[in-house]
């Protein structure tokens, strides 16, 4: 054959040169800080959406009366300007900022607050869990156009801990567009808040921008002009993108990438104690698990020493509330490993030889998570018991939460803390009512339900402290779960970022405001 | 022709039923509660029952199944549980996506694989043959995502010459839309900023899914290619003095083709089933990328919707490549 082989190669090349065609990299003229996450951000409304993303959305697009920065978590205003509390707790009166605009430019009223605060009540969904048996339909009032007030069923010390989670909406907007399901459609993909910001380009999946609203009521903010939260998938992409400063930054990171970023320039590294907690629930309503010295067993023939060093930046956790949250009790006595106490338990128990298999679940694609119930499978071993690992989707560990029959015998969760205070985790993942609930499945102790409920409405911190103290006692005593892990929140930054400061409740929902970008 | 097309496509009917029927019993048969997800991590029963409601999710499952079918007819792919949005507004803002990724890494598998498969061919055991051989063996053997983070070391760490992920630098704003295809709406605006911009970010994804393909073409094209070329009347042809290029481009490439047009209408099908790890590798956001969120946290109206799209796609694929034969080959055409 004849056939020039110049043809050909002119034809490789040509093809080559198309799909190379040289990289403009990102214009730097402009503010706009990008974050990196692999959160979506699926529902606009307020009341209805729930997960660190969306609550980053309503931030910065609303405001509640109260806003919780800083660490440790501090509450200070944001719609309302001042407050007063009776001596009982049982009233509360906010006074709003005059200065404050929804979007439209309308001002917000007293009258919006208590909208926002019926519609949350009615709905049922999002954040009411948070004010449930606090408030009631009426509780809200309007005393005039920027006073309102609060009439609490019963005295609810983490009240103005709830408030900065309790966004206020346009009740003009949203009665626009009511439709047959209060305004729910319509801010699937609205905005109709007062926030610093509003919704620019919104392409689920792929990225959320925000712009600076003009003319904002809001003081002392950064110099942002806008924002982008940008889902990626992989961290490893966070990573990179945050490397060649495609993205300011990084959201969720593993300790793998955190080493990767130690000494790469313009990279600033984030790692915090927060107040999340992972344990490996027991069965305790069904199954050999039911034996409080079985539990106390398997709790004494854990590795937690394995525990934390396969865990990355972390610290163990003592007992069931979170480190440093307040009323946690540093010096309490807890299980760490000790096989003696660990066999003595087990003889004690109606199962001393052993001889039968239990099974966990943990959520798919959390390598931790894993590990850790690797560790389980080693101290079960040594109590002559098996155990049976099983992986699963988020929906499916959900589901098997719903009863003591569908529950494994041990479950594993992470569990953040919604407020900054120990009711959230105290409440939501041992009083009795949540049973049924991922963060409670079964576990349920009249006497833990009372401490629960005492410390929910006691006024004075001194006695609640006392309360809390011995909450945590009666829980290690009772061992519903293998207290784990507290892991160090991982994120990073360019330093060109400035005016981040970290808090350990809801840490990954950036607040923009502050910020600005150098 | 024409009656031969309308039968063919009057086909689909049945089969996507049949397909609707089998999805959707899996989807639904699984276990786990989407409602939960959907109501949220502290909802109470009485909220998990009106999300249960509002989604059909009370109703038993043959009864879901025909509310859904009656929906599908009327336009109505359903409801994402997760995101509330209308499952078919969402399929059209991805698809594109993975559409002109697909649609690239074809390109670059056909212009290059049936050039460098013929050439293999016709210098048969040369220098060109065993490159192309040990690539087609390389190109078969290693996994797409891994390629695409080899593609990212080198193009974007090592040589930074291109980015790293996406469609479009974030803090531009994309070609107005016409098609959903940015290199096709930049040409058609004639704004060659953002064509050259989006060519530069489909290069590495589409690359990476192109590897597979390619060599599949270029050893299906090759193998043909020698096939043909010992047919009697190539050797006719040589001995009535016809030239070389009018032998090879005229008769052996048209002969050559019909094998490796099934295998490139398999890969279109194949390659949109498959995007969801180069997507990943590339925060690609294409359909691939919302089938995992959906399958992740068992939102099957997605789920369901994503399926019959990939298979009314691979018909559709699978029919024109049937009536391509028929342009390489009279008769096909005339059977």
């Amino acid at each position: 054959m004849n056939l020039s082989r110049r043809a050909f190669i002119g034809t490789t090349i040509s093809a080559a040169a198309l799909a190379s065609t040289s990289f403009e990299a990102l214009a730097r003229g402009r503010k706009v800080l990008i974050m990196a996450s692999s959160v979506d951000i699926p529902n606009f409304d307020p009341h209805v959406a729930t997960g660190y993303a969306p609550q980053m959305l309503f931030r910065n697009t609303y405001d509640a009366l109260v806003r919780v920065v800083g660490n440790p978590p501090e509450v200070v205003p944001g719609l309302a300007s001042e407050w007063s509390v009776s001596d009982d707790q049982l009233h509360y009166e906010f006074t709003l900022n005059p200065e404050a605009r929804f979007e439209d430019g309308t001002p917000v009223t007293a009258d919006a607050v208590v909208y926002s605060f019926e519609r949350i009540m009615r709905l049922q969904r999002g954040v009411s869990w948070m004010i449930e048996g606090v408030l009631e339909s009426g509780s809200v009032t309007a005393k005039d156009e920027g006073t309102v007030a609060f009439d609490l069923k019963a005295a609810f010390a983490p009240f103005m801990q709830v408030l900065p989670w309790m966004f206020i909406v346009n009740p003009t907007e949203v009665e626009a567009n009511l439709g047959d399901d209060d305004g729910q459609a319509y801010l699937l993909q609205n905005t109709a808040g007062s926030g610093p910001f509003r919704m620019g380009r919104v392409a689920p999946g792929n990225l959320y921008e925000f712009l600076r609203v003009e003319d904002d009521w809001h003081k002392d903010g950064g110099n942002l002009e806008g924002a982008i939260w940008k889902i990626v998938r992989e961290a490893s992409t966070e990573r990179m993108m945050l490397q060649r400063g495609e993205a300011h930054i990084a959201l969720e990171l593993y300790a793998e990438d955190m080493d990767a970023l130690a000494d790469v320039p313009g990279v600033v590294r984030v790692v915090e104690p927060e107040y999340r907690t992972f344990s490996i629930k027991m069965n305790t309503a069904k199954g050999p698990l039911v034996d409080a010295n079985l539990r106390k067993a398997v709790s004494y023939a854990y590795n937690y020493q394995g525990m934390l060093d396969s865990a990355g930046p972390a610290e163990l956790m003592i007992g069931p509330l979170p480190t440093g949250i307040f009323g946690h009790d540093p010096d309490l006595q807890v299980y760490r490993q000790d096989m003696e106490k660990a066999k003595e338990y087990l003889a004690k128990s109606e199962y001393a030889d052993g001889g039968f298999t239990l099974n966990v679940m943990h959520a798919t694609g959390y390598e931790n998570q894993r590990r850790w119930c690797l560790l389980l499978l080693e101290a079960l071993k040594s109590l002559n018991i098996g155990l049976e690992i099983q992986p699963a989707t988020w929906p499916d560990i959900t589901a098997s939460a719903q009863s003591a029959d569908t529950m494994p015998d041990f479950y594993c969760i992470f569990q953040s803390a919604n407020y900054a205070d120990p009711d959230n985790i105290a409440f939501a993942a041992y009083h009795s009512s949540r049973n049924g609930q991922w963060q409670n499945p079964v576990y349920s102790n009249p006497e833990a339900d009372k401490l629960i409920e005492a410390a929910r409405i006691e006024i004075d911190q001194t006695r609640r402290a006392e309360i809390y103290a011995e909450l945590q006692v009666l829980l290690v005593e009772d061992a519903p779960d293998i207290f784990g892990v507290l892991e160090k929140r991982k994120l990073a930054l360019r330093d060109d970022v400035e005016g981040y400061v970290f808090a350990p409740v809801a840490a990954n929902s950036i607040e923009l405001l502050p910020l600005s970008l150098t | 022709m024409i009656r031969y097309v309308i039968r063919r496509l009057l086909l689909l009917v049945p089969m996507l039923l049949g397909l609707s029927v089998i999805v959707f019993a899996i989807a639904r048969l699984l276990p786990g509660d989407p409602a939960a997800l959907a109501a949220g991590p502290n909802a109470t029963p009485e909220v998990l029952a009106s999300v249960q409601r509002e989604f059909g999710l009370d109703k038993p499952i043959p009864l879901q199944y025909w509310d859904y079918l009656t929906g599908l007819v009327q336009g109505d792919w359903g409801v994402s549980i997760f995101t509330r949005r209308p499952v078919f507004e969402d399929i059209v803002t991805f698809l594109p996506a993975t559409l002109e990724l697909v649609a690239a890494a074809m390109l670059i598998a056909i212009v290059l694989g049936i050039p460098l498969g013929l050439a293999a061919a016709v210098w048969r055991n040369g220098v060109l043959d065993y490159v192309t051989r040990t690539v087609s063996l390389g190109g078969i053997a290693m996994p797409r995502f891994f390629l695409g983070l080899l593609l990212q070391l080198c193009f974007v760490t090592w040589l930074d010459i291109l980015p790293l992920s996406g469609r479009f630098p974030l803090i531009d704003l994309p070609p107005e839309e016409i098609t959903g295809f940015y290199t096709i709406d930049s040409l058609l605006t004639g704004d060659w900023y953002a064509l050259r911009v989006s060519l530069a970010h489909l290069a590495l994804p589409a690359l990476a899914m192109s590897l597979s393909p390619l060599a599949t073409i270029i050893r299906m094209m090759r193998a043909s290619t020698i096939e043909v070329l010992q047919q009697d009347y190539i050797m006719t042809e040589r001995a009535l003095g016809l030239s070389s290029r009018l032998i090879l481009f005229k008769y052996v490439l048209k002969n050559a083709m019909t094998s490796t047009l099934t295998v490139i209408g398999l890969y279109v099908s194949w390659l949109l089933g498959g995007t969801v790890l180069v997507e990943t590798v590339f925060d690609w956001p294409g359909l691939g990328l919302y089938a995992t969120q959906a399958i992740l946290s068992q939102d099957f109206m997605p789920v369901i919707g994503v399926t019959l799209v990939i298979a009314i796609i691979y018909l559709l694929s699978m029919l024109i490549v049937d009536l391509l034969y028929g342009v390489f080959n009279p008769k096909v055409r005339s059977s």
